[in-house]
Order: structure tokens, then C-alpha cells, then sequence
């Protein structure tokens, strides 16, 4: 332990397993040109999970796969951007789709290989503009069967009525797509599965609460960095539901592990901060360099997300499921996909498009109280409207706690174009030395 | 026709005026989308908050990457422009005038406010009954708010004024489609923007009176005839500029252009549902053509029926919703070999970069003329 060294530290067991999903999960991209499996773009389709019960359909992400581009090429993640630009595609357009279906146009993968044409698209309007829109290119180069899954919310004083019948448009939507996909590809739902899944959903949930609790204690078992990978290869990248139930399974016993035993994610962890929304995917190591200053960031309301909708306890000093509304029939009771799908989307009514900007304000000084941090960094993303809607009201809120907020441009998570990554690590050392800490590292 | 231009430009004072006149409540909103007519059959005056360049010095400090526009919306309330205003409606819309209304309630929460969900997808199969309850509610939210009970007769006249209102419009919208037509883009759009914050009863009224003068006037001057495209437009600027060297738009797709006026309400025995269907069936905005297309298709049956020959794209810059849209009106424009020159602007328009762009596009769409009056 060097003199530095506040706490014990040891490198993430699970670091091998979250490598070989991701292998798993850019190999599953890499041979969809040639796969026989329907491939499906988004698929995001938020608290119903039926994208997984239909065997035969692949699905792909253009945020990740933007995110992975940007960060790994940026010759090649330009040359797509210019691609959607020059066919009319707007400068401050999200740089994940902007890069994706950029692709699509050239043609072809950053390895050279065939790009993987969608055979259908399920966009929806959680939770921005650009994801209300972001099926528009597949679906303007071809005639491919579309849906639309509206997201219906509102504002304001809770009304039962008005939700039900905001929650029967969503039930409606989720069943049409089901069931047209049924008719139009000739394949079939596995209607079994879903419904048992929804019966365990609720256990696997609730590892990411844990882990979200876990990571409050001193010295914080996971860092940011640590918790953006899981949370991408748990989520986003839409990776089957077995091979990830085992995973978090491993996960959450490990990071429990960690927290017994005050094993810290940084060594000399003395400042803790969070953010709010996605960092820059190609330039996470300012993270480490914040480590230099014994600064840990202990997570996002983003990353955090996987947790579901939560609400901070300020009297158990604990994150905790957030129910709104309670489904009708009990678990026990679901025998059919619609009572599965009503299920799921009334219990989901805490976290919704809108509400989500709500609680982006409204909740992140619950969400710096409950972390413990003295700072925050916030990111002041021109592209992508969802990634920066709020981001100036949370600062003034955090700062009027007392938290010390570090704003800091650029085009968005998955753009590298404007960020000035000299002049960031500029503002982070002025931030850290204003505050009273020198590098110890 | 100066007395529109006069209410637009002078339009805090004519809805403060009404309030005066009237002892009904103002009620300010974003979005096309909005059914104005509710409000109005309630006794509420809607008004649509239109964006001007004013000095900012306030709305960086809570506002960052949105377009121009909403931050001048936010900025017009700081500086009491929008004093009259009683209460704010949010739609389901573009994210910017989303956070306009959500900063602008930071500041001013004692206003009363709403917000109306109205689908992204209006085609969608259940959308008409999803906006219909939701009419419901914001029915029901401005009874309370108003006292007043509101009744079917009452619906009916809001619809019928409304409907009126549209058809007065629409004629404007066919005076253009003439050769030389009697009346030039920049006065309809003027006459269009001033509706959106009058009484309908007071603008139909005046429209009545104005359109037969039109009507008579001598056919104007032989111009270059071009469609308007793009972010919705809050003054009549750019018209001007292009009347400036030969041209004339003589028809537009912006939300708050045609797409304000193109369909009515068809009446049925079920008020809201009528009422909402008008909105799920008109022109597509931006945002919300999404899964089949729509608006490219809209923009073409424009383009061909009022003879364009050339088209402009005027983008506010960090306007996501037309920022995606663009590629397919590109498309469609290359594909249909119409001249097209694209650019961005934000409240304020850059006269000399835009001028140029509309004289090479003249110059352009001049010579490949094939329409049979042709230019000399």
C-alpha cells in the first residue's frame, strides 16, 4: 500500500466474464449481415422486454454501437457522420445515430465488412427527440415494417384516470407489435417465457437497486467506469436474458463482497462526485485522471438507471423501488401476454419520458445526498437534446446544496468532434485545486 | 392588411387589450399541435408565443444548446413582455419549448399550467382515443380554472369559428396559387401570425373585410415562386428578403404556416373526438412524422399545386426535430429536381450570407424555367 493509499483496493473478478460478453455481444453484431435471424434496429422498447421472447430476431442499438464507434475511430466515425450530413442530417443530431446510420449509408462496418441492413424497427419517444426520430434512416432507405410504440405521460398532480388510460394506449401499442411481427415474419412469441420472466423480473431488478445502495457506502466497491460497462453490456446491448441473469448474479455477489470487506474501486478515494447524464464514451480516462486527486464518481442518474425507477429514503438512508401504480391483478395472477404486458407497464408508470426530465431536477439532490458527493461534473452536450435537457437547473440545484459543479462542453457522448479534451482536464485540475486537493498520485 | 401587421406587431397590447375588454383569462402556448379551440369555448383567449430578438442576458444561466427561439420565448417572460399571460400549456413536442415552459414555471410558478399529452405517433391506431381523453382532462382543468362550465353549444361555436377561421386562411393560401399572385408571402405570413394571437371572432371579422380588397387588387409582379420549408417562423423577414430580389414564397410548410390552416374540424356528435382528430389528421409536423412518411409527400402536393419553382429551407439552428426531417425533404426535392437552397438561422436572420443564397438559387431555378408564362 502506497503512503497514498487510504484503502485496500484489488482488480474486478468479474472484469473476464464482462469481457467475453462483450466479445459475445460485437461478435453477435459483426455476423448479423450474414445471419439468418431478422435484425431488428432498437428495440428499446423500455419496460416490456418482448423483444426477447421472439427467437429468431436479433437486435442492435445504435447507441452503443455510435458510442463503440466514436471511441474506437474516430477517422471512421467522422467519415459516417459526414455521410448522414451530407444527405441532409442536422450537425447537432445525436452523434450515436449520426454514426450508426451513417454506416448504413457508406455501406459498411468500421472492419470493412457489410453493414447490417435492418429487416424492421421499433423507435419510440423515450426518452428524447432523437429517439422519437431515430428509426427515421433505416426506415427511409427501405420500405421495412415500422412501428411506432408511443409513450404517453403527463405532468402534474397524479390522476389514476388519466393513467390508465395513458397506460392501455402503451399495453395497446406493445400488443400490436407483438402480434404483427407475429403475422407478418411467421414466427412465434414464446409467451411461456415472458410471462415467468415477469414473475422473476422483479428479483433481477433488484440487484441493480443493490448495487446502487452498495455503492454509497465508503470506500464506493465500484466506480463509474466500472458501473458504465455493466450497465451497457447488462442493458443496453440487449444481450439474451439468461446469459444475464447469471451475470448479474455474479456481479452483485462480488460487489457485496467488496463492500463487506471495504474494497475500494480507488485507493485513495477522499472526494467523491457523481454526474448526471453520459460522459464522453472515447475519453472515460478523465476519470482516472481524477483518481490522481483521490476523486471516485460514484455514478450518474444515467447509469444508475439500471436500478429502475427509485426514490432515496432519506429517513433509512436507502435507494428503494419507486411504485406509483399498482398493477390491477397480482403477479400470481398473470396467466396471458396482456396481462403480462398491463403488468409490467402499470408497475412501470414511475419512470416514463418526462417524468425522467422531472426527476433529472427535481431528485438530484436526493441523488447527491444519498451518494454523499462534494461534487458534481455535468456535462454541456450541444447534440443529442435528451443527454443535456436539465443539465443547467441541476447544477444551480446541486450548488445551492453545496455541491461544487464542474460543467464542461462538447457534441454529445458520442461525438468527438467539439470536445477539447486538454482544455477539460484543464478545468478539472483548476475545479479539484479551487476546492483545496492536489494531485496525491 | 396594416391592421394585421399592426396587431402582430403590437400584439402584448392587443391581448392585454382584450383581457381589458373581455375579463377572460390569456393563455399562452408552443405548439400547432395545441387545440386551441377547447381553450376557447371555455372563454380562455390562446395565444401563441412567438419568439422576437431581444438582448438575453437571463436564460444561459438555466438554458443550454436550445435552438434560439424557446430561449427567447423564456426571455420575453423575464423581461414582462408576457405579463398578461395567466396560465402555460405544454404539449407533447419539441423538447426545447418543453423546457421553455418548464424554466419559464420555475420562475413564474404562480402561473397556472397544464401539460397535454398528444401522441408523437398520430397515425398510431389508439392515438385518437388516447388525445381524445386527453382532451377530456384539460377540458375539465379549464372549467375549474375558469369557474365556467363548458357546454356542447359552446364547443360548437368554438369549432365553427374556428373552422371559419381556417377557410378565411385557406383563401389567402389560394390567392397565392395564382400567376402573379394579388398578394405577396411576406403579407400573408403577417396576416397568418397575427391570427395566432386573436380572437378568431375579431381576426374572421377582419378577414372578411380584407380578402374581397385582395381580391381586387391588380395581379403583382412577375417573381420567382418559391415553397418556404423548415423550423416554424415567428416574423415575416425572410419573406421579405426574398421579395427583395424577385421572388415571392408563395406557399410554405411550417407548422405554423399551411400546417395551422390546412384541415377543420369535421363535426361530430362527440365534440373532443372531433376536435382531436382535426389535430391527429393535419399536415405532419416535423417531429411527429414518423414510421410511414407523410410530410415529403405533403410537400410535394404543395410544391406541384402552387406551380414552385424552387424551394428554401430555413432551419433554426439546434432544431433537432427538422435537423432528422432534413434528409427526407432533401430527398424528395433531388428526386423531383426542384431547386432547393438550405439554411440556418436563429431570431435574428443573417441578411447578407441568406440574400446570397436566394439570389444563386433565383439565378438557378431562372434558368431551367419550363413553365409556360416563362421569364424572358
Amino acid at each position: 500500500m502506497s503512503t497514498n493509499q487510504l484503502w485496500e483496493t484489488k482488480p474486478l473478478e468479474i472484469w473476464d466474464r464482462a469481457k467475453a460478453l462483450r466479445a459475445y455481444w460485437q461478435q453477435s453484431i459483426d455476423d448479423s449481415a450474414a445471419d439468418t435471424k431478422l435484425l431488428l434496429a432498437h428495440g428499446n422498447t423500455g419496460d416490456v422486454s418482448w423483444r426477447d421472447y421472439f427467437s429468431n430476431l436479433n437486435i442492435i442499438e445504435d447507441n452503443p454501437v455510435g458510442a463503440m464507434m466514436a471511441s474506437t475511430s474516430d477517422e471512421f466515425s467522422r467519415k459516417s457522420r459526414l455521410a448522414s450530413e451530407v444527405r441532409g442530417w442536422g450537425r447537432e443530431i445525436c452523434g450515436y445515430v449520426q454514426n450508426c446510420w451513417g454506416a448504413q449509408f457508406l455501406g459498411y462496418q468500421q472492419d470493412g465488412s457489410v453493414f447490417p441492413y435492418r429487416d424492421l424497427s421499433v423507435p419510440f419517444t423515450d426518452p428524447c427527440d432523437q429517439h422519437t426520430k431515430r428509426g427515421q434512416q433505416c426506415m427511409d432507405l427501405s420500405p421495412i415494417p415500422r412501428w411506432g410504440g408511443d409513450w404517453p405521460i403527463y405532468l402534474g398532480e397524479d390522476d389514476p384516470a388519466r393513467d390508465k388510460e395513458l397506460i392501455e394506449t402503451r399495453v395497446w401499442c406493445t400488443l400490436k407489435i407483438i402480434a404483427d411481427i407475429e403475422r407478418i415474419f411467421d414466427t412465434e412469441f414464446d409467451d411461456a417465457s415472458f410471462i415467468n420472466d415477469i414473475k422473476t423480473e422483479r428479483e433481477r431488478s433488484d440487484h441493480g437497486i443493490r448495487i446502487m445502495n452498495l455503492m454509497t457506502k465508503t470506500p464506493s466497491p465500484l466506480s463509474q467506469k466500472d458501473l458504465y460497462s455493466f450497465y451497457t453490456l447488462g442493458g443496453l446491448t440487449r444481450l439474451p436474458p439468461e446469459i444475464l441473469g447469471d451475470f448479474w448474479q455474479a456481479l452483485i455477489d462480488e460487489i457485496q463482497w467488496r463492500a463487506d470487506h471495504q474494497i475500494a474501486a480507488v485507493g485513495n478515494e477522499r472526494y467523491r462526485y457523481m454526474e448526471a447524464h453520459p460522459s464522453p464514451w472515447h475519453f472515460l480516462k478523465y476519470m482516472r485522471y481524477l483518481e490522481h486527486y483521490g476523486a471516485v464518481c460514484i455514478g450518474s442518474q444515467y447509469s444508475q438507471m439500471m436500478a429502475g425507477s427509485v426514490s432515496w429514503n432519506k429517513e433509512t438512508k436507502e435507494f428503494e423501488r419507486r411504485v406509483i401504480r399498482k398493477p390491477e391483478k397480482d403477479v400470481e395472477n398473470v396467466k396471458t401476454r396482456e396481462d403480462a404486458v398491463r403488468y409490467v407497464l402499470t408497475e412501470a408508470r414511475g419512470h416514463r419520458f418526462k417524468d425522467d426530465e422531472y426527476f433529472r431536477k427535481n431528485e438530484i439532490t436526493d441523488f447527491a445526498e444519498g451518494f454523499g458527493v462534494q461534487g458534481a461534473i455535468l456535462a454541456l452536450w450541444r447534440g443529442g437534446v435528451g443527454c443535456t435537457l436539465t443539465r443547467k437547473e441541476q447544477g444551480l440545484r446541486l450548488s445551492k446544496m453545496g455541491v461544487r459543479v464542474l460543467h464542461y462542453e462538447g457534441s454529445q457522448p458520442g461525438d468527438r468532434t467539439d470536445l477539447d479534451e486538454k482544455r477539460f482536464l484543464d478545468q478539472i485540475d483548476e475545479w479539484m485545486e479551487c476546492q483545496g486537493l492536489q494531485k496525491i498520485s | 392588411m396594416n391592421k394585421f401587421s399592426s396587431i402582430f406587431e403590437n400584439r402584448h397590447d392587443y391581448a392585454r387589450d382584450w383581457k381589458k375588454r373581455s375579463g377572460g383569462k390569456v393563455l399562452g402556448y408552443y405548439c400547432t399541435y395545441f387545440p386551441e379551440e377547447v381553450a376557447y369555448a371555455a372563454g380562455i383567449l390562446p395565444v401563441r408565443i412567438l419568439a422576437k430578438h431581444f438582448p438575453d442576458d437571463t436564460t444561459d444561466r438555466l438554458m443550454y444548446g436550445n435552438c434560439y427561439v424557446t430561449r427567447d420565448m423564456f426571455n420575453q417572460f423575464n423581461l414582462g413582455h408576457y405579463d398578461y399571460i395567466d396560465g402555460l400549456v405544454c404539449l407533447e413536442s419539441c423538447q426545447w419549448w418543453y423546457n421553455a415552459f418548464d424554466v419559464t414555471m420555475q420562475v413564474f410558478p404562480n402561473l397556472w399550467s397544464h401539460y397535454l399529452f398528444t401522441p408523437d405517433y398520430p397515425d398510431g391506431n389508439r392515438s385518437k382515443d388516447v388525445l381524445r381523453s386527453e382532451l377530456s382532462v384539460i377540458q375539465k382543468k379549464f372549467e375549474e380554472w375558469t369557474g365556467k362550465t363548458v357546454t356542447d353549444a359552446e364547443l360548437d361555436n368554438a369549432i365553427e369559428i374556428y373552422n371559419t377561421n381556417r377557410r378565411l386562411l385557406r383563401r389567402l393560401y389560394e390567392l397565392r396559387r395564382f400567376n402573379n399572385p394579388v398578394i405577396l408571402g411576406s403579407e400573408a405570413m403577417e396576416i397568418m401570425l397575427a391570427n395566432q394571437v386573436m380572437d378568431k371572432a375579431e381576426a374572421n371579422k377582419m378577414l372578411e373585410e380584407l380578402i374581397p380588397e385582395l381580391e381586387d387588387r391588380a395581379p403583382g409582379e412577375d417573381r420567382v415562386r418559391f415553397i418556404l420549408i423548415g423550423s416554424e417562423t415567428y416574423d415575416a423577414e425572410l419573406e421579405k428578403l426574398i421579395e427583395g430580389v424577385g421572388g415571392n414564397v408563395v406557399i410554405d410548410d411550417l407548422d405554423n404556416g399551411s400546417g395551422y390552416v390546412w384541415n377543420e374540424v369535421v363535426p361530430l356528435k362527440d365534440r373532443l373526438m372531433a376536435i382531436g382528430l382535426r389535430y391527429l389528421g393535419k399536415p405532419h409536423s416535423a417531429l411527429k412524422d414518423n414510421v410511414w412518411r407523410r410530410r415529403p409527400e405533403q410537400i410535394f402536393r404543395l410544391s406541384e399545386d402552387f406551380q414552385v419553382d424552387a424551394a428554401i429551407i430555413a432551419k433554426q439552428i439546434y432544431c433537432h426535430p427538422h435537423g432528422t426531417d432534413m434528409y427526407a425533404v432533401w430527398k424528395l426535392l433531388q428526386e423531383r429536381k426542384i431547386p432547393y437552397h438550405t439554411f440556418e438561422r436563429d431570431t435574428t436572420l443573417p441578411y447578407e450570407e441568406t440574400r446570397l443564397g436566394v439570389e444563386a438559387l433565383i439565378h438557378v431555378a431562372k434558368q431551367g424555367m419550363t413553365r409556360a408564362n416563362g421569364w424572358s
